[in-house]
């Protein structure tokens, strides 16, 4: 069972800044990750949101660093399973 | 008082700061979206812009000749304008061409011209001790020039001010040194990095005249500037100035500002210091709307072609970074 | 269960110093901008946040007061860790570090310890200009009594500033901000590296063997490990075997690691984001002829900044700083050349 890691729909104001960009991810692809850890960073203009795990279980990146995101964006999944 | 053209003259150069920022300001951002990286576009590296600082300029410069000296900080445009230096030449250093004050070798932080006595830094309160400097020159050749350096309300903490500070007054020098107190040293406000609320205080440990303008305001501080400078050119000594003033902007161009009230900027901008005495000249009859709208197209028309000069021009050959660097 | 934790410098370093915050009440954080900003680079990410305000301190623009500051406290029981927010800014406050924090040890016979890190942001390639942009290792590196470090990667940070946390002599401890991996500087792909969770030492006076190779030694530390490792990558292709040596500390400093490949490859190639002359490239080429000048095949070659101010213009500042293409060449030309016969 996936749970989405999506940023939240109210993370920046997305009138004065529509797009972000993943600046980091701190996990590869299919690690082990824990509820709550920090997984991912993204920045818009240069303000940085750390963005945690929604739950237990393995890593799969949907969208890679540098991409463009805006808020709301699923970014990645974590697989419980 | 103010003469007319005094009046005109610090409104003027007001807007043409206030527009220079603002251009600068959208400019830096080319290159850097949809991801900020401080090292891409056509104006790589740090930007400290001064949009709301401008009476600082404004009400001391307004006094000055040619053969006075300035120094200033690493947020520098707004004086160097005041000042009087060539905006292409300024532009196309920031843009680090070949045709810049300093052929690009400098940038942003490092303005010098020695045409208009004017020099800038980026080492917080590094200008104190050279105003000195340039106050002791005036004084060995006998003349009246005056020396003026700039600093934040930050810079105050810093050890080398005080002993500039003490130098100008021991030796009765004629520096003027205004701190423009924008409130915040990057993300520290006033309160919580100094012992003292109002730092004109502190000119009475060096037993000069210190002085304290109020809210951004021109007109007072061209009368207390006015004064301090006649008094130096006398030959009776320095003065401290802090005159509390509005940063627009962030600390640099792409500060967060995380630590900023979310309101502090749109209340300062509701009080604008350019629109105040703008309206006041208007009112009383010193120009009319027509003469003002004409000023300012004027000096954006100025500041325009800095910048188209300063797009166009060539950037310096690579080994020209070998050259210079001594006399 | 969390595995292939991917951590950038600058949240390895506030993980490391928020990890020995946690564990001994005498480490506290002083500098510009540290508290709620985290840190300009990011130095202490999270810490206000955790630890408070007095031990998370803000300070004035008064780098005598608090790094001279830093050396009382640490006179007096404390472990300070003080932000030197840009190493060029030394200028200012140098007599609280070049005389009295690295010389108090030694002028108490050693009943004195002066358990201080003193971290400081290094180098440019983003046109921060000449008063923004410098390395400085050598500056302070020549002066006794400071361990000067230097790590390429977040997991050396990590492992470097615990140690210099725990050492109770004063580290210079200097981060290289293209190396942080803040989100608005670009950083090489290698400098984030998987972080173990637990706290861990790295012994200073260790180099670090990068890239092992036969044909030439290539000594460097902090960013130009990237920049010769890239060198390296392309020299492979043309049948060039590089070894790669990071230095990670310049006081100590592993000179015998360095000589050991020297003696081996016969070649040696030095490289330093930092002034040229009187300086670390200087000093590994007379530590390898020290030992034994015939470890050299050929005449050695070394890669700095010349002597100039580093300009703000790009075209004048990429000429100025050493990048792969100009360590690969000077790689080259220690193998094209041959030393004349006497």
């Amino acid at each position: 069972m996936a749970t989405e890691i999506a940023l939240p729909p109210d993370l920046w104001d997305a009138a004065a800044n529509p797009e972000g960009i993943v600046a980091n991810w701190f996990f590869t692809e299919g690690a082990g990750v824990r509820k709550g850890a920090t997984v991912a960073e993204i920045m818009v203009e240069k303000t940085s949101f750390d963005i945690a795990a929604p739950a237990d279980g393995h890593l799969h990146i949907v969208v890679g660093k540098d991409g463009v995101v805006k808020p709301g964006a699923v970014i990645g999944t974590v697989d419980g399973g | 008082m103010p003469t007319k053209p005094q009046l005109v003259w610090m409104y003027e150069m007001m807007e043409k700061a206030r527009y220079y920022e603002d251009t600068m300001a959208a400019a830096y951002m080319e290159g850097k979206t949809p991801k900020f990286d401080i090292g891409a576009g056509p104006l790589p590296g740090e930007m400290h812009l001064a949009a709301g600082q401008e009476p600082c300029a404004a009400g001391v410069c307004v006094h000055l000749k040619k053969e006075d000296t300035v120094t200033a900080t690493h947020r520098p445009h707004h004086v160097a304008i005041a000042k009087g230096v060539d905006l292409k030449k300024m532009t196309a250093e920031i843009y680090g061409k070949e045709s810049g004050l300093a052929g690009g070798r400098g940038g942003h932080m490092h303005l010098l011209d020695p045409e208009v006595n004017f020099s800038c830094s980026g080492i917080i309160a590094q200008g104190t001790a050279p105003a000195v400097g340039a106050g002791l020159a005036a004084k060995l050749n006998g003349s009246d020039a005056v020396a003026v350096s700039y600093l934040g309300e930050g810079a105050a903490n810093q050890g080398g001010f005080h002993e500039a500070m003490n130098l100008a007054a021991l030796w009765t020098l004629p520096v003027i040194f205004v701190i423009e107190d924008n409130a915040w040293g990057i993300s520290v406000p006033k309160s919580k990095s100094t012992a003292v609320p109002d730092n004109s205080v502190r000119a009475a440990g060096y037993g000069i005249p210190g002085f304290h303008v109020a809210d951004n305001n021109t007109l007072e501080l061209f009368k207390v500037a006015g004064e301090a400078i006649a008094r130096a050119r006398r030959g009776e000594g320095p003065t401290l100035i802090e005159v509390e003033t509005y940063r627009y902007y962030g600390h640099f161009q792409g500060d967060p500002e995380l630590y900023r009230p979310k309101d502090e900027v749109a209340k300062l901008k509701a009080k604008d210091p350019i629109r105040r005495l703008r309206e006041a000249l208007i009112a009383d009859g010193t120009v009319t709307q027509a003469e003002a709208d004409e000023a300012l197209a004027k000096v954006k028309t100025e500041v325009d072609e800095a910048f188209a000069f300063a797009k166009a021009a060539t950037y310096p050959a690579p080994e020209e970074a070998l050259e210079r660097v001594f006399a | 269960m969390s595995s292939n934790r991917i951590m950038t410098v600058s949240r390895a370093i506030s993980e490391a110093i928020a990890q020995e915050m946690r564990t001994d009440p005498k480490v506290f954080v002083m500098g510009e901008d540290i508290g709620k900003y985290g840190g300009i680079f990011g130095t202490t990410t999270g810490l206000l946040a955790e630890f408070g305000e007095e031990r998370v301190r803000d300070t004035p623009i008064s780098e005598t007061g608090f790094i001279g500051a830093g050396v009382g406290a640490a006179m007096s029981g404390m472990r300070p860790i003080v932000e030197l927010m840009f190493v060029d800014f030394f200028g200012v406050c140098m007599d609280s570090i070049y005389n009295l924090a690295a010389k108090n040890i030694y002028f108490s016979g050693g009943n004195y310890k002066v358990p201080m890190v003193i971290m400081t942001a290094t180098g440019g390639g983003y046109s921060d200009a000449g008063q923004h942009s410098q390395t400085l290792h050598a500056t302070f590196a020549h002066l006794p009594g400071l361990k000067v470090v230097a790590p390429s990667n977040a997991y050396d940070a990590k492992g470097m500033m615990i140690s210099a946390i725990r050492d109770d002599s004063p580290v210079v401890f200097m981060f290289h901000k293209g190396l942080q991996g803040l989100a608005w500087m670009a950083s090489p792909e290698a400098a984030a590296t998987e972080l173990p969770e637990e706290a861990y030492t790295i012994p200073f006076g260790k180099a670090n063997i990068v890239r092992a190779g036969k044909d030439v030694t290539i000594v460097t530390l902090s960013m130009m490990v990237h920049r010769s490792l890239e060198a390296a990558a392309a020299l492979e292709k043309e049948g060039i075997d590089a070894e790669v040596i990071d230095l990670r500390t310049l006081v100590p400093l592993d000179r015998k690691t360095v000589i050991r490949s020297v003696a081996k490859t016969g070649r040696l190639v030095v490289v330093d984001e930092d002034y040229k002359s009187f300086g670390l490239t200087a000093e590994i080429l007379a530590s390898v002829v020290e030992d034994d000048p015939a470890h050299l095949k050929a005449a050695p070659q070394r890669l700095a900044v010349p002597d100039v101010p580093i300009p703000y213009s790009r075209p004048m500042e990429r000429f100025v700083l050493p990048n792969a293409e100009t360590i690969a060449a000077a790689v080259r030309a220690t193998l094209g050349k041959v030393r004349e016969a006497a």
